[in-house]
């Protein structure tokens, strides 16, 4: 599998890249590489340039603030893994992106990378061979989705694994564009759609250009936990971060969960404030509260697994993850 | 469209002109005839392909060669000095963790950048190091082994 051609800019200024990407048609935007690449030698994307992110200085930036992280979009993973005051500050940040790819990947992948990732099928990230004794799938321009063998829409999963984190922290994230700056909260980034997954992805023009994280309040516990496969490098079957905080009664104040690798998007599971505020967290009321959630995520067979055991496991995973947080034995 | 570049290579100063659709890997391999670097998944996920981008384990078939542009890059070939091989390597031998050796340079060079950093892993530190690299042979008992023989050598260089 050899690449196609195409051309190749690595502008040095924000102002250019966001210029060149408004002026020539048909362009992808590459920051680390290691997920495009792959996609580019299966041919899921042709681009007749690649306009690269490596000679920008500011996207490579981590500024920490009193209240809030602000981190570059050429932030490698590897980069937030090391940092200290990461681990300090938001665990599950850290713990995210340890448990992205392999350790060769994450020196390569970047932050703003994983949060653009484009979303999975069992139909659509294979060859350009194997894809075409099927013919193309609605992702890949054809009539209808493979999974569900009618519909005139992508049911692929986004299964990047630090999105829900964020999201559950709360982060906003910067996008330039030809009208200028703009910031808007990550979970507004995504569409739920699988085809073209989030706004960059539907053809803003922009590029993402840096991820504010608050920095939780005192006394919020977070975690992320993830299923996947082969424990050494794989996409979740099933990522769930959570967000919590217990009052002086060890009840709980407030909660949030947020989870990938089911859905077309990350999955914000807003009732779960509802189901649990105010309780005292027990196994029971844990079991309960996920298996609530899990009806909530409505997975397809996107992956070689059974949409059935991947709700069953759903509701596990965000089981562990709320009592991770809760400091509590299941 | 072509592209100049300058990588340092095995500690030599290299100016190449590659197509910019090329991979480090192809370029390493068919420009400069470096073929100790091996193509396996070409995918990043197996780590046969694996060379130190300045200091830092890198699959270099998920590299573009212009985006290595500047950079420091360490193989396999580099590895040994004067003729003489590397500690690593040798211990790699005397305890039989190298099979088939089509993982070996990426194993080797995972190795390197771990007792780099860390001169005294214990199993699990190396175990998380080698997560990236696939031995097809399934030898990694001797693998870890053998990096379990070099963790706390004073010199491993």
């Amino acid at each position: 599998m050899r690449l196609n051609e195409f051309d190749y800019y690595d502008p040095a200024t924000l102002e250019e890249a966001v210029e060149l990407l408004n002026q020539k048609a048909n362009g992808a935007i590459i920051a680390g590489g290691s997920d495009l690449l792959v996609a580019l030698k299966q041919k899921l994307q042709t681009p007749n340039y690649l306009l690269s992110l490596d000679k920008i200085p500011s996207l490579k930036k981590v500024k920490f603030t009193e209240n809030k992280l602000t981190l570059g979009s050429m932030v490698t993973l590897d980069d937030i893994i090391k940092s200290s005051l990461i681990q300090e500050k938001l665990p599950a940040l850290k713990q995210a992106a340890w448990e992205v790819a392999s350790p060769l990947l994450r020196y390569q992948a970047t932050i703003g990378g994983n949060l653009c990732l484009n979303t999975r099928c069992r139909f659509y990230n294979q060859t350009s061979f194997w894809r075409s004794t099927r013919g193309p799938c609605f992702k890949t321009g054809g009539k209808s989705c493979h999974v569900t063998g009618t519909e005139e829409r992508c049911y692929a999963a986004f299964c990047a694994d630090i999105p829900p984190v964020l999201i559950a922290y709360g982060a906003r994230i910067n996008l330039a564009g030809m009208q200028g700056a703009r910031t808007i909260s990550l979970a507004d980034f995504y569409n739920g759609e699988g085809r073209f997954p989030n706004v960059i992805a539907a053809g803003s023009g922009e590029i993402l250009t840096g991820i504010e994280i608050p920095f939780p309040q005192t006394g919020v516990k977070s975690v992320y936990r993830k299923f996947r496969l082969r424990d050494s490098i794989d996409y979740p079957l099933v990522g769930a971060a959570v967000a919590l905080k217990l009052d002086a009664q060890n009840k709980i104040e407030m909660i949030t969960l947020s989870c990938t690798g089911t859905a077309s998007g990350p999955v914000n599971i807003k009732s779960i404030n509802e189901v649990l505020r105010g309780a005292v967290l027990k196994p029971e009321a844990i079991w309960d509260a996920a298996a609530a959630a899990a009806v909530e995520l409505h997975p397809l067979k996107t992956s070689l697994v059974s949409p059935r055991y991947k709700r069953d496991i759903s509701r596990v995973v965000i089981a562990e993850a709320i009592a991770t947080a809760g400091g509590v034995t299941l | 469209m072509k592209k100049v570049i300058k990588l340092t290579v095995n500690g030599m100063e290299k100016e190449l002109l590659v197509d910019v659709h090329s991979t480090l890997l192809d370029v390493l391999r068919e420009d400069l005839g470096l073929k100790g670097t091996k193509k396996g998944c070409n995918q990043g996920e197996c780590g046969a392909c694996t060379v130190l981008i300045d200091g830092n384990p890198v699959p270099s078939c998920s590299l573009l060669a212009v985006k290595a542009d500047g950079k420091d890059v360490l193989t396999i070939e580099g590895v040994a000095e004067a003729g003489k091989l590397h500690a690593i390597q040798e211990v790699f031998n005397e305890k039989g963790a190298i099979q088939c050796g089509f993982c070996t340079p990426g194993m080797i060079l995972v190795t390197k950048k771990l007792l780099d950093d860390n001169p005294n892993p214990d199993e699990q530190e190396i175990k998380e190091a080698i997560a990236g690299n696939i031995c097809r042979c399934t030898g990694y008992a001797q693998i870890i082994e053998a990096i379990m023989a070099l963790a706390g050598r004073k010199q491993v260089r």
